[in-house]
């Protein structure tokens, strides 16, 4: 994002902001929504959420030093953020805790196998796999929604990773993946999505918070106006947390004109990082530096 | 690893894909019975439709609730028809109806026919031959259609260059043989097969990267107001189509996917795509650059049959532009799954460092570099 852009967001997002001031809770009728043919509100468009502090810890945290500060400095630095979870605190059984300790310490060192257990290792937002839902929504990338009657496709710019949302017909998850099954309904002007069928593999964010296959999300899409919706999720896994949560968040319309997502595909940029060690990026003997 | 998962075809039976994960699984009730072995009832079955659609005169498509033409559904981009005409059908640009059906046999026979001894895998099995997943007969003895022998235009001197530069690299052992160098942009999942244009040509008896084209060659057109969708299963990769009529993206922002525009001449869309990224030490299609400009034409022209020309224009690679006319089958169901490639990319693992032995073991014994190993990509 160049400074114009980041200019003209502050903006939409100031706009946003006051009239959220005025409107809120505006649950029910949004009367200057644009409407599709068939009369649901009109989602079409660029979204992104400014929480993405939450991409970080989505429980409330302080600003701290990023990984590897020797190099990375204050690019790498993690900015504060007072959390998206309903309550502050996810409500993890004791054990599940000590799992999301052991996450955090191990967010930077991947172990890449040929061996499916190499998912039990490091973020996967760090090794450019699909960042599963909620998560996709709160990274620092805009998405795109693209609306028809039965179906709805969301684009999110990282990964370019895609979900589809089945609303007519709707059908039970047929294999588990990473972004999840989504099945979706009109609740008034909300958007219900209950997304399940999930892998087990994805985080919630890079501090090591996360779910396991039994994973299921239900999210709900409030359009607060022509250019902001709430974005709720109802977030159960019997396997980890003692009861269900709920987190959310705004999501800001992207307004500039001619916004477009602009493909982040990071497969190429994390080649190095996951392939280098097992000496296929370097073979052995072939490093620039001679090592 | 690709598993696939069973897709029903309009008007047959069959089969597509989708990725990535630990078990074969059935997606859609009912279950269809997988067909593996009787390429005499897909053959009829594919003629059958072939005739069926090709009956349909003068068709206008549906349109949308907000008044576009509706292309909406998911088609297969894998075809028999090679991408160039065979010199043996030098002067004949189109077969007869029984000839198309012939030739159309011959080619499902010879793909239904595997030796395991040269495949590692039987794509049959998991139903994703495309004979399994839709394919039909085409009266087209090639996608060519201009130059109107068929054949692709000669190349640039600057592209005979590169092309002798690249196979001269081939032959000289590189001793940074790694995942760049023996991996190419499908098996590193950078990108999946056939992304654009979409139809390539056919298998069997062609290289390998349109020999591959049968698999997971399904492209779901996907509509809402202002934009067409194409989401690919292959990698699912995306190409996001905006048809408000805004300038391209200023030059210096290049996608692995092109940067695409487009319009709607009556019933037909017609995408421009042009910001492509430098895949150098690779290429993209046939040698295609940077430079290239892709024009892509969609009339749906049957209910279940979407005529897709193309035109290929880049002043880097060809003397002059090269065109083709094809046709993709509409299949079921409208959705596209997940495919998780470079998460669990176990494959180029292997590949690389199989490689790696092979080069060592070579270049101790003394024998010439071994060449590239593949899997399909550009």
């Amino acid at each position: 994002m160049n400074i114009r852009s980041q200019g003209i967001l502050l903006v939409a997002v100031l706009v946003v902001v006051g009239a959220l001031w005025v409107g809120l809770p505006g649950q029910g009728s949004a009367p200057e929504v644009a409407r599709t043919e068939d009369g649901r509100p009109n989602l079409n468009g660029i979204w992104q959420a400014l929480a993405f502090s939450a991409n970080w810890n989505i429980e409330p945290h302080s600003a701290e030093a990023g990984p590897r500060p020797e190099i990375m400095g204050a690019y790498g630095a993690q900015p504060g953020g007072q959390g998206i979870v309903e309550g502050g605190a996810i409500p993890y059984k004791p054990e599940a805790l000590a799992k999301r300790e052991a996450n955090f310490k191990n967010r930077m060192t991947p172990k890449i196998t040929n061996d499916p257990s190499r998912f039990d290792y490091g973020d996967p937002e760090l090794q450019c796999f699909r960042p599963g839902v909620p998560r996709a929504n709160y990274m620092p990338f805009p998405f795109q929604i693209f609306q028809d009657q039965n179906q709805m496709l969301f684009v999110y710019e990282y990964k370019w990773a895609m979900r589809q949302i089945h609303i007519d017909p709707q059908m039970e998850a047929p294999v588990d993946s990473w972004m999840g099954w989504s099945n979706g309904k009109w609740d008034g002007d909300t958007l219900v999505v209950d997304v399940t069928g999930f892998n087990g593999y994805s985080w919630f964010d890079r501090a090591g918070n996360y779910a396991t296959s039994a994973l299921h999300v239900v999210e709900r899409w409030t359009p607060q106006g022509p250019n902001h919706m709430l974005y709720e999720a109802t977030i159960e896994d019997a396997n980890v947390f003692t009861r269900p949560w709920k987190i959310s968040f705004p999501v800001y319309r992207r307004i500039e004109p001619n916004v477009q997502l602009i493909e982040f595909n990071c497969v190429p940029f994390v080649e190095q990082l996951m392939y280098d060690p097992l000496g296929l990026y370097f073979p052995p003997g072939t490093r620039p530096d001679g090592e | 690893m690709r598993i696939p998962i069973v897709r029903r075809v309009v008007g047959g039976t069959v089969a597509a894909v989708a990725a990535a994960s630990a078990a074969v699984l059935m997606a859609q009730a009912p279950k269809p019975s997988l067909n593996l072995n009787d390429t005499d009832s897909a053959i009829k079955a594919a003629a059958d439709a072939a005739k069926r659609e090709a009956a349909v005169k003068d068709y206008t498509s549906p349109k949308t609730a907000w008044g576009d033409p509706d292309l909406r559904g998911v088609y297969l981009t894998a075809t028999y028809t090679p991408l160039q005409r065979p010199p043996e059908l030098k002067d004949k640009p189109l077969y007869t109806e029984e000839e198309a059906v012939a030739a159309f046999k011959r080619a499902v026979e010879a793909d239904a026919e595997v030796d395991p001894r040269t495949v590692h895998y039987d794509w049959k099995e998991y139903s994703m031959d495309a004979w399994q997943g839709g394919a039909r007969p085409s009266l087209r003895t090639s996608l060519v259609v201009d130059p109107p022998d068929g054949r692709l235009p000669a190349l640039t001197p600057e592209a005979q260059q590169r092309r002798e530069m690249a196979a001269a690299a081939a032959k000289k052992r590189n001793p940074a043989a790694g995942i760049q160098t023996f991996g190419n942009t499908y098996t590193r999942c950078v990108l999946g097969l056939g992304i654009a244009p979409l139809m390539r040509g056919g298998n069997p008896g062609s290289e390998s990267a349109a020999a591959a084209a049968g698999v997971t060659a399904e492209v779901q057109i996907f509509q809402s107001p202002g934009f067409v969708t194409l989401v690919h299963q292959s990698n699912n990769d995306v190409r996001i189509i905006p048809l408000d009529g805004r300038p391209h993206l200023p030059q210096q922002i290049r996608h692995w996917y092109g940067d695409s525009r487009g319009r709607w001449e009556g019933n037909t869309l017609v995408v421009e795509t042009i910001n492509w990224k430098d895949r150098a030490p690779g290429v993209g299609f046939q040698g295609s650059t940077d430079a290239l400009t892709l024009v892509e034409r969609f009339t749906r022209i049957a209910p279940n049959t979407m005529r897709y020309e193309y035109t290929m224009t880049d002043p880097k690679t060809w003397t002059r532009p090269w065109s083709v006319d094809s046709e993709m089958p509409k299949v079921e169901p409208n959705l596209i799954y997940e495919f998780a490639c470079h998460e669990q990319n176990y494959g180029v693992i292997n590949v690389v460092r199989g490689t790696q032995i092979r080069e060592r073991e070579a270049l101790a014994a003394g024998r010439p570099a071994g060449g590239r190993p593949g899997g399909g990509g550009e």
